[in-house]
């Protein structure tokens, strides 16, 4: 059940965020903004390369560890829907390559 | 000003100063230079934990000042790099006392800390910030005390 609404939110990210522009940044912002994810839009964008910096070297080995960090790391109030929803936004925009952990 | 000290090597490299008898009036004076906070935190003054340990709290909780400081390591050389890195070793293989005794001096002597003057930065990550400082001591016990990726981000 849960690994059905993974897919479905990391579905849901991949089709938002397929559309190329230039601007990834400012992608990533709009999505997280329809989650009703705010925050400074520079904070966002570094944390989501830090996001897929730590699944390119390791440091974050499967999906839950990496919802750990983000989780640490968002304002408090943030549900834990949004938190998988950063995560999928994060690899849909600036790590595509690695959209299979996210079935780890 | 003071006069009548003396210096001793605690680690290689850094100069503490020592106090001699007559000189012990003037501890009281120094004293009003640094406190237990300032200019380190005393969080670090007293953790059991390595500058490895510190960094992996710091790469999991304070990720954006983690990477800048990975940032200003890497635009310096690689023998200054390595002092920041030598400089952070020592300072955690030091007991509490002596601890506070390189925060009194660095906060009273411009020449306490020779890296300082090759990477003003270089201990940013574990002195500037006491809210930095408390996420990383709190969370730092769990993390490897010796895994020194931590150093290259």
């Amino acid at each position: 059940m849960k690994r059905a609404r993974v897919v479905g939110i990391v579905a849901f990210a991949i089709a938002l965020a397929a559309p190329a522009h230039a601007d990834v940044d400012g992608d990533f912002a709009d999505q997280l903004n329809g989650y009703r994810i705010y925050g400074p839009r520079d904070f966002n964008a570094w944390m989501g390369k830090i996001v897929c910096q730590r699944l390119n070297t390791g440091v974050d080995g499967d999906v839950h560890k990496s919802v750990d960090f983000i989780s640490a790391n968002l304002p408090r109030g943030t549900t834990q829907l949004q938190t998988w929803q950063f995560l999928a936004a994060a690899v849909g925009n600036y790590c595509p390559d690695q959209m299979s952990v996210l079935g780890r | 000003m003071r006069q009548h000290r003396l210096s001793f090597v605690v680690c290689p490299g850094v100069l503490v100063f020592a106090l001699g008898a007559a000189a012990v009036v003037l501890a009281g004076v120094a004293s009003a230079d640094a406190t237990d906070d300032y200019p380190i935190p005393h969080r670090m003054i007293i953790t059991t934990c390595t500058a490895e340990q510190i960094l992996a709290a710091a790469r999991d909780f304070t990720p954006i000042y983690y990477e800048r400081y990975i940032i200003d390591k890497h635009n310096k050389p690689p023998g200054v790099q390595q002092a920041a890195m030598d400089r952070a070793h020592c300072f955690y293989s030091l007991s509490s006392a002596d601890r506070r005794a390189y925060a009194e001096e660095i906060a009273t002597n411009i020449y306490g800390e020779p890296v300082a003057f090759q990477r003003p930065n270089w201990a940013k990550i574990f002195f500037n910030n006491k809210g930095v400082a408390a996420k990383e001591t709190e969370n730092c016990a769990s993390h490897p005390p010796d895994d020194e990726s931590v150093w290259d981000g």
